[in-house]
């Protein structure tokens, strides 16, 4: 079999980063939403340079569990940890760490590629020279023709790619990856795929959230299987290989009907 | 340090990146500009109007001086131009000058009927209503405040940027502080730079134009954490900005109204016209009464001619004419005291309401710098009525006196100052 099923009502606990040093944790993590209970106990770590992807459908929690660790849900109980830090306790220092990638990446659509990622690089205090910035756009395939227009002309690829860059140039540790394929034509996908490897690959920790099961299957290290607020079952990927795809698929109809 | 202006410069570049803020900064700036030079304008033209009156003044008393020679007719023919003049702030805030009269040109005559004759309608809580500069402050600069914070955050989180934006900026002040603070400075400036200018020309004390400029700071404030606060609590644009209206509305315009009603159903006053009318039939009934019935009357107010009957002559005596006048005034008197009391206490009331509105408290605050208030023109009618009483201290002694008048004594004939 290659790929360690964990169900963690089973109490099984099995993973390839067992031993490395988890940089987001979710500890018995319970989140409401107007008196509605989303998250019920949530425990998952992610390993530092590891690809994590939480899968799961409508309403399963992806987003909510995402915008918990980014700071705008205050958990009832439990923690949402970050390199060692309570989210809730030590909100900018977390944020500093991390960058965050939307569903729709909607920056400024009156600025161009580069105005756009030089003011979010001042909000975020970090200066970068332009000629920087022009690699973080050759390392996304942003064109060069492309970068000094207004990102009203832009394809939601682009638009993305912008904020890919951007995300590189934060040179931030952790990224927080919003169903970041969702849109995007068969070719960008795998152009982006490519690109959250070679960021897990130089050491990035990555966090996202999909309802995609084909394509965290291609990227992810692990996966994490949310039904209801709650991980319902863990995959990981085998040294050197992949997730299988069709028992991943399998187990997510299998929950989404159970 | 440092860093807070590199977030205000960022913050600066991208203000200028958005079309509609500097749409609506330009309109303030426009609508100010308007406001003082409309103002400086008015204030020249009621400047070069009492010039004007003074000249012909000068010549009109100079002709009525060389033409007559008995105190009577003199006193009779000559006018005396009396005016307030406008503040070297008035152009920024007109305040109550087009409601009540700021030149009067009177004769020793009865005064009362000469003061009211203009009273175009009483003195009325200050409302809303002129385009001068404490108007656009008060009452249009919270809209466009309104316009420019009510969705710093909603437009965000309606564009689905919101959660971007905020994890990625380094603080709060970063992102939200220093935006704000760009806008609230670059809308200030428009405001108040068309004021700092007119001050210039027009003259005005450094300390007027600090108080003006702190009050509008506050004021701007106000507002402004008012658009913010709501805008934090609710991620609907429309309805924040709809919220928002709706207390500008309450406070620029229902609560002055409903204090204005409140206050004239309290306090009962006399109108302007009533006070005319008593005095002047009070004058023309007087031709028919005995001269001793009116000097009875006049006596009581100056016993020291009570000699009257040495003076009678069978025919017209100036004296008598000028005492039935004086009398007109002591009939008209008591109603003219309640309209004034009526009128102190109707300022004073308005005091209460304006602290329940900030607009009219701005602009209240600002007349009474500009001493162009309610208060200022009662101040005025006052300096009317001691120079009245001057005029007839002058007359009285050469009217009850057989000796031939000097005319040399016109030198020392009361002026108004």
């Amino acid at each position: 079999m290659d790929v360690y099923v964990i169900l963690l009502h089973q109490g099984l606990s099995v993973t390839k980063n067992n031993n490395s040093k988890a940089l987001i944790e979710a500890r018995d993590l319970c989140v409401d939403i107007k008196d509605a209970t989303i998250l019920k106990n949530l425990n998952f770590k992610v390993a530092a340079g590891e690809i994590y992807a939480l899968l799961g459908g409508n309403g399963a929690g992806k987003s909510t569990t995402l915008k918990t660790f980014l700071g705008f849900n205050k958990p009832v109980s439990g923690n949402a940890v970050i390199d060692g830090q309570e989210v809730t306790s030590a909100l900018d220092s977390v944020r500093s760490k991390t960058a965050y990638l939307p569903e729709s990446a909607t920056l400024y659509p009156h600025l161009t590629a580069r105005e756009n990622v030089s003011y979010f690089l001042s909000l975020a205090d970090i200066k970068k020279t332009d000629a920087e910035i022009d690699t973080a756009f050759e390392k996304v395939a942003l064109q060069a023709n492309a970068r000094e227009r207004q990102l009203q002309t832009y394809s939601k690829g682009m638009r993305q790619k912008t904020a890919i860059a951007l995300a590189l140039l934060r040179e931030a540790p952790i990224f927080f990856l919003d169903e970041p394929t969702s849109g995007l034509d068969p070719v960008a996908i795998d152009e982006f795929n490519q690109l959250v490897s070679d960021l897990a690959a130089n050491g990035a920790t990555i966090l996202m959230v999909t309802h995609d099961v084909y394509g965290a299957c291609q990227v992810a290290d692990r996966i994490g299987l949310l039904r209801d607020g709650e991980l319902v079952g863990e995959y990981e990927a085998p040294e050197g290989g992949r997730i299988d795809t069709e028992q991943v698929h399998i187990a997510f109809a299998q929950r989404q009907t159970a | 340090m440092m860093y807070s202006i590199a977030q205000i410069k960022r913050e600066w570049q991208f203000m200028l990146s958005q079309r509609y803020v500097l749409a609506l900064l330009l309109c303030g700036l426009l609508v100010s500009v308007f406001s003082v030079v409309t103002g400086i304008s008015e204030v020249n033209q009621q400047r070069a109007t009492i010039e004007r009156l003074k000249a012909a003044d000068e010549i009109d008393r100079a002709e009525a001086q060389e033409k007559y020679d008995d105190p009577g007719s003199l006193a009779y023919y000559t006018f005396h131009l009396t005016y307030a003049s406008p503040s070297n702030l008035a152009f920024a805030a007109l305040g109550e000058r087009d409601i009540y009269p700021w030149k009067h040109r009177v004769r020793m005559l009865a005064l009362e009927g000469q003061i009211y004759e203009s009273d175009a309608q009483n003195p009325e809580l200050a409302q809303i209503g002129k385009i001068d500069f404490v108007f656009v402050i008060s009452a249009l600069s919270p809209l466009i405040i309104i316009l420019l914070f009510h969705d710093l955050v909603a437009s965000e989180r309606n564009n689905g940027r919101y959660d971007f934006i905020v994890s990625t900026a380094k603080s709060s002040f970063a992102l939200w502080g220093a935006r704000s603070a760009v806008r609230f400075i670059s809308l200030y400036v428009c405001f108040m730079l068309p004021f700092v200018v007119g001050a210039v020309i027009s003259d005005t004390a450094f300390i007027d134009v600090l108080l003006v400029s702190f009050m509008c700071f506050a004021y701007f404030i106000f507002w402004t954490l008012l658009s913010l606060w709501f805008g934090r609590h609710s991620s609907s644009a429309p309805k924040i900005a709809s919220s928002l209206i709706g207390i500008w509305v309450l406070f620029a315009f229902v609560l002055p109204i409903l204090g204005d009603i409140a206050i004239n159903k309290h306090i009962e006053s006399p109108d302007g016209g009533d006070i005319l009318l008593v005095q002047r039939e009070a004058v023309n009934d007087a031709w028919d009464l005995s001269i001793d019935t009116t000097m009875a009357s006049f006596l009581a107010e100056h016993p020291e001619y009570d000699y009257y009957e040495e003076l009678q002559s069978g025919g017209f005596n100036w004296w008598w004419y000028y005492a039935f006048q004086q009398v007109g005034d002591q009939t008209a008197g008591s109603l003219s005291v309640q309209y004034r009391h009526a009128s102190v206490a109707k300022y004073e009331s308005a005091k209460y309401v304006s602290w329940l509105s900030p607009p009219l408290l701005l602009q209240r605050s600002m007349t009474r710098i500009a001493d162009t208030d309610a208060k200022a023109a009662f101040e005025y009618e006052n300096q009317i009525r001691e120079f009245h009483k001057a005029l007839r201290m002058f007359y009285y002694p050469e009217l009850f006196s057989s000796d031939t008048f000097d005319k040399n004594k016109l030198e020392s004939m009361p002026q108004f100052k």
